[in-house]
């Protein structure tokens, strides 16, 4: 076994242990119940997660997706007396079109994705704050009833966010894996100079997988939304770090080609055994960003191809 | 004063350089001709340190010696003025001088910009240059640029004890005739100071210039010769070298083409690398174009594929014409690519060989959009066998394969999805023997296939033993032009003859 291949095999392992761990520390975790609070519990992070899972897929970074959970949060509070039933279609359609305008900006305009995303990032942040008028905004109990019991309901005993996020994720572990557009993505990831001399029109792919994570963003922001009854403009703060080392420690580098979504899936769960373990551990919640924090570079050093970068900047 | 003594580099799967005896003396200057791919840069890399040698010695002044950095290179006394200029361009004329070794200028942490400006007007006097040392390095001509090169390769006059050999690589490629004699003048000047390795394609410059001159070949160092008594062909007799064998390039099987036109340029120019290019290619027609490294060919290629850009002139595709093309189009219009950055922009590495396969042609294996792995693997199958490339597997990652398993690849990508008009960019370069006969095969193939073939060949028996049609390019510029019949081929200096 050499170490490119025990790479690949790191993430499990590491869940396995930290399950392991958890389990010790709190004999609970591992029963039904609570494994099913822990899971919904980052059913909104891992559909966040998802997004930007696609965009560090190709290469780039997507650092919007926080701050468009935060404006989806105050926009389908707001629109949903005036969309009911269609408002999660319509906020996630504009989701959908801040990832664009990030696409456009990093394909046509040739601003790193870093930089646009964080500036389209503020964008959202703006919208968000200027609509609420930076107060939090409630929803009309009977509408969220009637609009929104498909979100926070519970199907089974499993609460629906569950399936919802599972479903999204099945639908990208299939677009990812079968289609035109997944293959795509892996070489733009992998070798984009060579998806673009097969004659691969590499830009648009690459919008359209910037519009897809503001999409995700944004439902992520509705179920936030429809779990709390309403929304605020920093709601979801705190959860683009933890999405972003879900998606490294899950082993998807940040070079792109390799990993994908099921490896994210992974990635979230050990977030989730973290976040739990320092709950058992009666660690104060604010320390959470700080482990996170250092898990993203460990994760980071662990996961980078070097052989692929000439200089770090 | 240096010496290599059997000199050996291997890469993977290329011998680099042979057996490799080189010599240069006190106030020597040293020619060094090859064509490309003869090894001239591996042994110059090898002398400045940028690579180490895997066998045999280098010596100076006797005592062998091993470089593990140019840097060491530079302080025993070997300075290499770049082709592709080493000059950062947004610092200043006597920063760039004396990037690396500004200690020498540092009083308590801080350096003293007057002393280095001083210094700096001390190294430009060496070669004539009346500029300020502090103008920024962009403002400067290309020409000037060149002679801030030399100025810093200078410097190591007052910093080496021993002697001085400075390597030259295509110093004079775009200098004008002016400035190429005001360089030979320094040369002459400097050379009681330094010695000289002069690397050019210009053969008449090299022999004007040089006390002796090395002919390399195939990475073997095949003559050298006094550089009194020679002529530029006989120069040119022994960069060709052998004979060529004519079963090499499958000639009996080269048919005539037919008179189908697939691309036509006419007088197609971009503002900087051609000017003035028409030719048509033909069903069934192999055309090569041939010319030395910047002579305009790639670019040539790739404004053709929809990745550069022309500026004026037209360009025909089976009889329409076409303008803004992209990639995405090219290949629509039944046009493959096969670049010579293989590793970056002909393979994906990271993806196995059927993906790479079918990665141009998707439309093909897929219904909405949702891929047909099943059908993808069956192709790639047949292209394996067809063209004996070695793999484990259909999933194993393209990457990891050798050269001519990768080119034979990217051939298939291209072949598998039907595309007729094949643009080959040294489609042969890093290919073991065995690999390359298969390639020449493929080639072969494609036209009786009905495909047409633009070939930039890695040699020049390469573009005559594979072409219907020879075009010679020079600084942009169409030269000449062959038909290459089997039996009336040109000869391989005919061609040199038109490049340099």
């Amino acid at each position: 076994m050499n170490i490119e291949k025990l790479r690949s095999h790191f993430p499990w392992f590491t869940l396995i242990v930290l399950g392991g761990l958890v389990s010790v520390i709190n004999t609970g975790f591992l029963r039904p119940e609570s494994l099913l609070q822990m899971a919904s519990d980052v059913s909104a992070l891992f559909v966040m997660a998802l997004g930007i899972t696609l965009v560090i897929y190709i290469g780039g970074i997507d650092l919007s997706s926080q701050s468009v959970a935060n404006m989806t949060t105050v926009l389908v509070t707001v629109a949903l007396p005036v969309y009911g039933i269609w408002t999660a279609c319509v906020v996630i359609l504009v989701g959908g079109f801040i990832g664009a305008a990030s696409g456009v900006a990093s394909t046509k305009l040739k601003v790193p994705s870093f930089i646009a995303t964080l500036a389209l990032g503020g964008v959202a942040l703006s919208i968000g704050a200027y609509i609420s008028k930076q107060q939090s905004v409630s929803m009309d109990s009977e509408m969220r009833q009637q609009n929104f019991s498909w979100i926070y309901g519970a199907t089974a005993r499993v609460p629906n966010e569950i399936l919802i996020a599972f479903a999204l994720f099945l639908l990208l572990l299939f677009l990812e894996r079968r289609t035109t557009f997944g293959r795509t993505l892996k070489a733009i990831g992998a070798g984009e100079l060579a998806a673009v001399a097969s004659g691969l029109r590499v830009s648009r792919y690459k919008t359209a997988a910037y519009a897809i994570s503001g999409m995700l963003a944004a439902a992520a922001g509705v179920i936030f939304a429809a779990r709390l009854a309403g929304g605020g403009p920093n709601v979801a703060e705190g959860f683009l770090l933890p999405a972003i080392v879900a998606v490294l420690i899950g082993g998807t580098p940040l070079t792109g080609g390799v990993g994908g979504v099921l490896n994210t899936m992974i990635g979230t769960m050990i977030v989730a055994v973290i976040r739990t373990g320092m709950v058992y551990l009666d660690l104060p919640a604010q320390s959470q960003q700080f482990f996170f924090g250092l898990m993203l570079i460990i994760a980071i050093a662990l996961t980078m191809d070097r052989s692929k970068l000439s200089t770090v900047k | 004063m240096l010496e290599f003594r059997k000199v050996e580099k291997t890469f993977p799967g290329v011998h680099a350089l042979k057996s490799i005896d080189f010599r240069v003396d006190h106030g020597e200057i040293i020619g060094l001709v090859g064509e490309n791919g003869a090894g001239k840069s591996t042994l110059m890399k090898v002398l400045y340190g940028a690579y180490q040698h895997d066998g045999g010695e280098i010596l100076i002044n006797d005592r062998p010696i091993r470089f593990s950095s140019p840097r060491e290179a530079m302080i025993s006394g070997i300075g290499m003025v770049f082709q592709e200029q080493s000059l950062i361009p947004n610092l200043s004329v006597m920063e760039n001088i004396f990037l690396g070794f500004e200690a020498q200028f540092v009083r308590f942490g801080v350096i003293n910009w007057k002393m280095m400006a001083e210094a700096a007007r001390r190294q430009l006097e060496k070669v004539h240059l009346q500029i300020d040392p502090k103008i920024v390095t962009s403002k400067l001509s290309f020409a000037q640029r060149q002679m801030v090169e030399l100025a810093k390769v200078l410097t190591l006059e007052e910093r080496v004890d021993g002697d001085l050999v400075i390597l030259l690589d295509e110093p004079t490629s775009v200098l004008s005739k002016d400035e190429t004699k005001l360089l030979f003048k320094l040369i002459r000047e400097l050379s009681s100071r330094a010695s000289f390795i002069f690397v050019s394609h210009r053969l008449e410059e090299v022999i004007e210039i040089s006390d002796r001159i090395y002919v390399m070949k195939d990475g073997e160092m095949v003559a050298t010769v006094n550089s009194k008594e020679v002529q530029v062909e006989q120069i040119q007799q022994k960069m060709v070298g052998r004979a060529i064998s004519l079963e090499y390039y499958r000639e009996d099987k080269q048919k005539p083409h037919s008179c189908e036109v697939l691309l036509e340029l006419q007088s197609l120019s971009d503002s900087a690398h051609y000017q003035d290019i028409s030719f048509q290619l033909r069903r069934g027609e192999v055309l090569s174009l041939v010319g030395v490294e910047g002579c305009g060919g790639e670019e040539i290629m790739r404004t053709v594929f929809g990745l550069g850009r022309s500026h004026s002139g037209k360009f025909f595709v089976k009889g329409q014409e076409v303008t803004g093309l992209n990639a995405g189009q090219a290949v629509a219009c039944g046009m493959g690519y096969i670049p010579r950055e293989r590793k970056i922009e002909g393979i994906v590495d990271g993806m196995s060989v059927y993906e790479n396969m079918t990665l141009s042609q998707m439309g093909k294996y897929s219904t909405a959009g949702v891929l047909k792995i099943k059908a993808e693997k069956e192709i790639a199958k047949k292209w394996i066998d067809r063209l004996d490339i070695k793999t484990p597997s259909v999933n194993a990652n393209a990457g990891k394969l050798s050269g001519g398993n990768q080119q034979k690849i990217v051939i298939s990508k291209w072949r598998s999805g039907g595309s007729d008009i094949i643009l080959l960019d040294h489609p042969t370069r890093g290919v073991d023997i065995g690999a390359k006969e298969n390639i020449y095969e493929v080639i072969r193939e494609m036209c009786a296939d009905g495909c047409g073939v633009l070939l930039m060949a890695d040699t020049l028996e390469e573009a005559i033993g594979l072409s219907h049609t020879i075009i010679v390019l020079k600084d942009g510029c169409m030269q000449h032009s062959f038909a290459c019949a089997p039996g009336s081929k040109p000869e391989p200096y005919d061609l040199v003859h038109h490049m340099t």
